[in-house]
């Protein structure tokens, strides 16, 4: 491993930290509301790496990894930070009490805003690994025929959490189901369909780093 | 019942003919270098399509650069 990976390697783990961090929150350690700490450190790496990304073109990822595999990686690290994001949202929602009805609430507002930057860094790391790849292939049939393997898998996985929450929906306690507000579904829903996502970047890093191994 | 593979020769054919790297390859076949390598390494079956590219690239006929033999 290089002194640049090794490097990417300790971005990615400051920004693992700073959002355990942000994740925590309120009494989170001993206490203390270390979620803007959090927020600050997995930021600030976010950033540190993009910068880090663009002045060591090339030298971040192993050569010998395709185009579509570095793609996969970076998306895999995004979709798990928007992940994060959106379970601390709904995780929030059922203390805001009638504010949680609203559309437009704190954790709603933050939430946008995250995923903004967050969209922001990844459309900026994207792009900055198009470009190093050059005009070369960016996507093969092997690509493909993983990726659509991933979205199988993904669509599989989530069909058995699907029958799995009816389940536990039916077996609920009435008056354990007060927490179910029409916008609290909504974003559970939304959470879903990203943490669909997360599950087909998780399935394609595995069967690249398989099909090397 | 029996189980089958795609086995390849690409390695061989292509180390037979020192100007062709593996990049020079991928690109003649519209592939990335790590699906040659991927396949040279035998950890990937290609497409139909794909395998009649290598062979042309290759300069031999199909069943000389792939067999579909007996798993051991």
């Amino acid at each position: 491993m290089t002194r640049v990976q090794r490097l990417s390697l300790a971005l990615l783990a400051m920004a693992a930290l700073g959002a355990a961090g942000m994740f925590l929150g309120p009494d989170g350690w001993f206490g203390l509301d270390i979620g803007p700490i959090g927020s600050a450190v997995l930021y600030g790496a976010v950033w540190l790496f993009v910068i880090h990304q663009a002045k060591f073109a090339g030298e971040v990822f192993p050569e010998h990894w395709s185009p579509a595999e570095k793609q996969s990686w970076v998306a895999l690290v995004f979709m798990a930070l928007i992940t994060l994001h959106m379970v601390n949202m709904l995780l929030a929602l059922p203390g805001l009490g009638a504010d949680a009805d609203q559309v437009r609430n704190p954790a709603t507002r933050a939430l946008w805003l995250n995923l903004g930057l967050l969209i922001f860094g990844w459309i900026v790391i994207g792009t900055q690994l198009r470009k190093q790849d050059g005009a070369g292939i960016q996507v093969d049939e092997r690509d493909l025929r993983i990726q659509h393997r991933a979205g199988r898998v993904a669509d599989g996985t989530m069909a058995l959490f699907i029958v799995w929450i009816i389940v536990a929906l039916f077996a609920l306690p009435e008056q354990s189901r007060t927490w179910l507000r029409p916008l609290i579904v909504a974003n559970a829903l939304i959470a879903l369909l990203i943490a669909r996502t997360l599950i087909e970047n998780i399935y394609t890093v595995w069967r690249y780093r398989r099909e090397r191994a | 019942m029996s189980e089958f593979a795609v086995r390849n020769h690409i390695r061989e054919f292509r180390q037979s003919r020192a100007e062709l790297t593996q990049a020079a390859l991928a690109e003649a076949c519209g592939v990335t270098r790590q699906t040659i390598i991927a396949l040279e390494a035998g950890k990937y079956a290609p497409s139909l399509e794909l395998a009649f590219k290598l062979a042309r690239a290759l300069g031999r006929n199909l069943e000389e650069v792939f067999q579909y033999e007996e798993k051991n």
